[in-house]
């Protein structure tokens, strides 16, 4: 997955383009400011699944929401498809999932989609189709009638998410979507995030659970308090090209050590020898009847 | 790039999903109940009849319940369907779509004059109905009070109701300015009960300033009558009597007096709602 997308945008404008951002929140009442983005320069390139990492209080959501302009900058400036992020127009290309969602406690999830896919301009006869896949495609469709308001914490991220996808948005941002989510759901997160990848979409993600990230995103940016630490291909910075690891069965140190000597012969070099534990998410996806694989939803 | 207009079909859908969260919380049924309590005890907890001045005083009851519980739905609905957005994030979501924040708090501003116009409509009607009952029954029982037939004009009592829905509208758009930049929805409740108090006594201050003829006096009076609308102005329930209509054209200023004031209070909620950080 690792590969710069195919992008079908016809212009090479990047998806996201955010240029020495600065935002200062004015903290206590003697005007003491708390730098929450300090001199931030990023560019996601259309097609890209883009991960923004960093610890707690970093910055990674004040960034998502000045590059949405519900927060005003205190320099620097945010483009979205070129258009800047002060403008009403840079929002009809971008669906976002905020963090730890929550949505009108009073409307059934279908009625919520469908509330946000009009106050897109999203109408006609096709649109109860499309809500009902979108809910579909998120795996709620037996929850869809039920109030908002009796939705467990993973439910409402992915309600969150078919909010964010009912309109059909080149860009995506979603904000810790993967925040209270089950090993299961995260997996078919994943598979869906693959799926829009696929589509041409380009995915802005955050999150600090970096094993997920790892397997999805092409490029990262790691913030740290307001600040880039380091930003590159995943494949580059975890090193992973030119390696591999052999899964066998375990070996008496005899034949280990005669496999060393074969490989030396051979100018190879074995790295690592260590026990091969499955993860435990992948006995928990086991368990729940679900390998890692890709695609289709549960049952 | 295709600009997005303000949109009065956005607007639309945000007034709907307000006044479908204000029905949804039963807290509008709640006011409706204690109303309807009001006007119909004023008629059925009394067991003495005094012929026509009667009509009198239960046409004051019913359109003092409309304002004492309109208003006290107005501020408290105001209030809390702005910061249920603001605290419950929806705002958020909502914001990042394609809209104009001028659409989230004239969207906010049309639901609540949904939900009062809602309120006004009821409590009229039913008033009316009370009236009506009760000057039948009263013409039988006190004929020479009704030599010339009915002394209520019915339309009177509608434009009484559309009077009151006209400054409960003022008073959302009110609110909402305080809202738009208030921090918490408690001060924009207590805010907002100031400002109902202010305006139903600026006529009283303006009054006392003007006899104290002080030039300090008289700005501050001035600044008073500007700021804050006078809702005396909108108290038609004195007279119900069909002679007693003040005038198309005291109508039209009277209305228009109103939405200047609900304009200008819209426009600076969203100018202060401009900015701010959510
Ligand atoms: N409205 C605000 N007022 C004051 N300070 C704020 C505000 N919003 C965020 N901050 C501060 O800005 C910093 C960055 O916060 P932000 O929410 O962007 O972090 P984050 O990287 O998303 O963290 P997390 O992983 O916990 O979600 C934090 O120190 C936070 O306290
Ligand atoms: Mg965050």
């Amino acid at each position: 997955m690792a590969t710069p997308g195919a992008t079908e945008a016809p212009a090479k404008v990047p998806a996201v383009e955010i240029r020495g951002l600065v935002k200062d929140f004015a903290i206590g009442l003697r005007g003491v400011k708390l730098r929450a983005v300090d001199h931030l320069d990023l560019t996601v390139e259309a097609g890209q699944v883009f991960g923004l990492l960093g610890p707690n209080g970093s910055g990674k959501s004040t960034t998502v929401k000045l590059l949405l302009g519900l927060l005003e900058p205190t320099a620097g400036q945010c483009r979205v498809f070129g258009v800047s992020s002060l403008r009403v127009e840079a929002r009809r290309e971008v669906g976002y999932l905020p963090e730890a969602p929550y949505f009108y406690r009073h409307l059934s999830g279908r009625e919520l989609v469908h509330f946000y896919a009009r106050l897109c301009g999203e109408s006609g006869t096709g649109l109860g189709k499309r809500i009902a896949d979108v809910i579909a495609l998120v795996g709620l469709a037996e929850a869809a009638d039920r109030r908002v308001g009796t939705y467990s914490k993973g439910m409402l991220q992915r309600i969150g998410l078919a909010q964010a996808l009912v309109h059909d948005p080149r860009l995506l941002i979603l904000d810790e979507p993967t925040a209270g989510v089950d090993p299961v759901g995260s997996a078919e997160m994943a598979a869906l995030i693959g799926r829009l990848k696929a589509q041409g979409k380009t995915i802005l993600i955050t999150s600090h659970l970096l094993g997920q990230i790892e397997d999805i995103c092409d490029r990262v940016a790691i913030l740290d308090r307001g600040r880039l630490m380091v930003e590159g291909a995943v494949a580059d910075l975890v090193n992973r090209a030119g390696r591999q690891s052999l899964v066998v069965e375990e070996m008496p140190p005899g034949e280990l050590a005669a496999l060393r000597a074969w490989m030396e012969a051979r100018g190879r070099k074995l790295l690592a020898v260590e026990p091969a534990g499955r993860r435990l998410e992948q006995v928990f996806l086991e368990q729940v009847g679900r390998g890692k694989g890709e695609g289709e939803t549960r049952p | 790039m295709r600009p997005v207009r303000f949109s009065l079909a956005r607007v639309g859908l945000i007034a709907g999903n307000t006044v479908r969260e204000a029905a949804r919380q039963r807290l509008f049924n709640l006011f409706v109940v204690l109303a309807l309590m009001l006007v119909l005890g004023a008629r059925w907890f009394r067991d003495f009849s005094f012929g026509a001045p009667e009509l009198r005083f239960l046409a004051d009851c019913g359109f003092g319940a409309m304002a004492f519980f309109g208003s006290a739905l107005t501020i408290t609905a105001t209030a809390q369907l702005f910061f249920s957005e603001i605290e419950n994030r929806t705002a958020l979501t909502l914001l990042a779509k394609p809209v104009w924040r001028a659409e989230f708090i004239v969207g906010k501003l049309v639901g609540v004059a949904g939900l009062t116009l809602l309120f006004c409509g009821l409590l009229t009607v039913l008033l009316a109905a009370v009236l009506w009952t009760r000057e039948g029954a009263l013409m039988q029982e006190f004929p020479d009070n009704f030599a010339q037939g009915r002394v209520v004009s019915y339309a009177m009592v509608a434009g009484a109701g559309a009077m009151q829905w006209l400054k409960l509208l003022i008073l959302g758009a009110l609110v909402l300015l305080v809202a738009s930049f208030a921090q918490t929805q408690t001060f924009a409740i207590v805010t907002g009960f100031l400002v109902l108090v202010i305006c139903h006594l600026q006529h009283l201050a303006l009054a006392a300033y003007e006899r104290s003829g002080s030039l300090f006096g008289m700005t501050a009076s001035a600044a008073i009558a500007w700021m804050f609308p006078n809702f005396q102005v909108f108290a038609w329930a004195d007279s119900l009597a069909a002679a007693d209509f003040p005038g198309w054209g005291q109508v039209a200023r009277v209305v228009s007096y109103g939405l200047g004031y609900v304009g200008l209070g819209t426009a600076l909620a969203v100018f202060c709602f401009r900015k701010r950080e959510i």
